[in-house]
């Protein structure tokens, strides 16, 4: 009896679970769907009331509005806007930013990590101090970056060498502030992983004529591989969400997918939210798959299959 | 050509000495083994041997050269890590060519040295595996095949087969030494285990806080400790030890130790200025010779037959019991009354103070 008690009361528990995150999953997911849906759905339909809950009128018109080549046509400009607003020059800017500063990051912060891992750099406390640095908010560093972009730096490097470098709007110095914010992330999270790899395998190799460069190219970096790949996904998805110092430091020349999704709007139409929900879509979407790939390096990421443990 | 000389070294970390001094000459071909309790800088001196320590002071010479200041690559040693430190992103191989890799060797050169100290070490058929792949015996195989592709003229070892079981490791022991033999080469290794280092080593180190207590062949260590701490390390149960004095012979009889309970004549040839001192006397248990006896003081308080020979614990009153080897077939049992007598060519007697060795 009690022992049909107990399975009564587990299973009630097993419900109440699935129910409650059933629920949660259904918070989550649900403004996904929202955005999914109005990407394929026509102008009328974007805020009518009561909502259309699916695509009444099915149409991938936001699609091959973002991703025309060409000012748009009379096709394509009817009945959104008469203005251009190819994904293309954002997207290619994106990538370029995100994946040459995630690269630059990953490789500074590697050796930064090292350093700090197995020789203490900076003190012992060092590698704590080091996330405090995220703290700051982006808003309170923004303005200030500005002033020394657009004014600063091309003032004086016009007095010491008569040409004014410009950093405001350049893919060179969104990208270097890139690489400045993740580092810390990068440094973090390579530690843990450095951290997982023996000395005495570094030992073994100096003691066979390896030198430092050598040891770490063929043993420490082999070892940490998923370690890598996990935190250069990590920091590119980072970069590829960002938007605030994009939005301050850049225009009208450079110009990231964040941004770009922000000024999609029409002058005769208002926000265009079907054309923005489809760029929202395409910009997941690379997200998604690399957040699948995180996935399956995290559970690989410690079990380097050491003998003995 | 290779022997190896430490002159004064001394190895600081902050306030503490891990290694406070230490003289030694280590032959061309031997198998030395260094050998005390945890914590007593064994290890430290071998990696300053290896540089993978910088020595505080002192001089280390491999050959005619002053290595100090080498880096541990360029030494010529081959080092055995005690958690093997494979590397487990490499196939057997690979990790086996490590060394070859490093000094650019030519593939077919490489194919050709790896086989073959593959075979030599009977893992010819591991190959293609990875370190994880490996039993612990197979592991320790790979690990050694690996020091010796890059024929090192020492080999250094520091402890290699505490993490085998018990079995694999007497067997390694075997191994070890033929690999020495055949290699000819200089062996230095570590160890806290007395046993392996009785059973393996032409010449025994034996070291504490730090400093050398012993230095010598595995019996001559037996059989004459230089120190009460050598004495009791070695051997296996662990030797008896009395507290008293040593009497002045008197005529007719020669020297003897004096306790409250215990009165046990010495050898003949014991030094006469070690007359009338407080001396620990040590004694080993196949040097007790045992006799049932009802006034002899003694009582048999636990026997532990291990076959070939029975060890008896007995009480005779004084601070702990003593420990006596007889024969298997001995009749004796706990509670059974018992007389004692020390073999006196086999007293040891040790300064009460310092613990150095008197007789
Ligand atoms: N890197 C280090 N920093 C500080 N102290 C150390 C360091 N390495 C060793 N020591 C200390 O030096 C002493 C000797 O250490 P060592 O490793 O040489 O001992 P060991 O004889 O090899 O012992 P075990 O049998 O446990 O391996 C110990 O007290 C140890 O705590
Ligand atoms: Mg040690």
């Amino acid at each position: 009896m009690a022992d049909a008690r107990s399975r009564f009361r587990h299973h009630r528990r097993a419900w109440v679970r699935h129910a409650i995150l059933l629920a949660w999953t259904f918070f989550i997911v649900f403004p996904l769907y929202w955005m999914v849906s109005t990407s394929f759905k026509g102008a009328g339909e974007w805020v009518s009331w009561p909502p259309h809950w699916y695509p009444h009128d099915f149409t991938i018109h936001n699609y091959r509005q973002i991703f025309t080549f060409s000012a748009l046509g009379e096709e394509l400009s009817r009945d959104a806007t008469d203005q251009a607003f190819s994904i293309w020059k954002a997207l290619g800017d994106s990538l370029l930013i995100c994946s040459v500063a995630s690269f630059i990051a990953l490789v500074l912060g590697v050796f930064l990590a090292y350093a700090i891992s197995r020789f203490a750099v900076g003190g012992s406390k060092f590698r704590h101090i080091i996330l405090t640095i995220r703290m700051v908010p982006p808003i309170v560093i923004a303005i200030p970056i500005l002033m020394y972009y657009a004014i600063m730096i091309p003032f004086t490097t016009e007095v010491l060498f008569g040409t004014r470098i410009i950093l405001f709007d350049t893919y060179f110095g969104l990208g270097a502030l890139y690489v400045a914010t993740t580092l810390p992330f990068v440094i973090w999270m390579m530690l843990s992983f450095i951290d997982e790899v023996p000395y005495t395998l570094e030992h073994a190799a100096r003691m066979m004529g390896a030198g430092r460069m050598y040891t770490l190219r063929r043993v420490v970096l082999p070892l940490v591989a998923s370690g890598l790949v996990v935190t250069y996904l990590f920091v590119f998805i980072l970069n590829w969400s960002e938007f605030l110092l994009a939005l301050t430091l850049t225009h009208p020349e450079v110009t990231t997918l964040p941004v770009l999704l922000n000024k999609f709007q029409s002058a005769s139409e208002g926000r265009l939210y079907g054309p923005q929900a489809a760029i929202g879509t395409v910009i997941t979407i690379p997200v998604v798959i690399l957040g699948v790939l995180i996935q399956k390096h995290l559970i690989k990421g410690f079990s380097f299959g050491m003998i003995r443990k | 050509m290779a022997e190896i000389v430490l002159r004064d070294l001394v190895k600081r970390f902050g306030p503490i000495a891990a290694v406070a001094g230490v003289n030694l000459r280590i032959e061309d071909g031997e198998f030395l083994i260094m050998v005390g309790p945890s914590g007593c800088g064994k290890t430290t001196t071998l990696n300053m041997i290896s540089g993978l320590e910088t020595p505080t002071s002192g001089e280390i010479r491999i050959g005619d050269r002053v290595v100090n200041d080498l880096e541990p690559g360029e030494r010529g040693l081959g080092m055995v890590f005690q958690d093997l430190a494979l590397f487990p992103h490499m196939t057997v191989f690979e990790n086996i060519a490590f060394g070859l890799r490093v000094k650019k060797t030519d593939g077919a050169e490489v194919e050709r040295r790896v086989k073959a100290a593959a075979e030599a070490m009977h893992i010819g058929a591991l190959i293609d595996k990875r370190p994880s792949e490996c039993s612990g015996g197979e592991a320790q195989r790979v690990a050694l095949a690996r020091t010796i592709v890059n024929d090192p003229s020492v080999f250094l070892m520091d402890e290699p087969l505490s993490s085998l079981d018990a079995k694999l490791r007497l067997d390694m022991r075997t191994e070890l030494k033929h690999l020495h033999h055949r290699l000819r080469a200089t062996f230095v290794y570590v160890t806290h285990d007395q046993a392996e280092a009785m059973t393996m080593a032409d010449r025994i180190v034996v070291m504490q806080g730090g400093r050398i207590e012993q230095v010598g062949a595995p019996l001559e260590i037996y059989r004459r400790p230089a120190t009460r701490f050598v004495a009791g390390f070695f051997g296996i149960p662990t030797m008896n030890f009395l507290e008293g004095e040593v009497a002045a012979g008197g005529e007719g009889d020669g020297p003897a130790f004096r306790s409250t309970r215990v009165e046990q004549p010495l050898s003949a040839s014991t030094p006469t200025d070690v007359a009338g001192r407080a001396a620990p006397l040590g004694v080993r248990a196949e040097h007790v010779r045992l006799v049932p006896s009802d006034d002899g003081g003694g009582r048999v308080t636990l026997t532990e037959p291990l076959g070939d020979e029975t060890l008896v614990f007995f009480e005779y009153g004084g601070a702990a019991p003593l420990v006596a080897k007889v024969d298997p077939d001995s009749p004796l049992g706990p509670g059974d009354p018992v007389a004692f007598e020390f073999d006196r060519e086999w007293c040891h007697l040790f300064d009460a103070e310092g613990g150095a060795r008197l007789n």
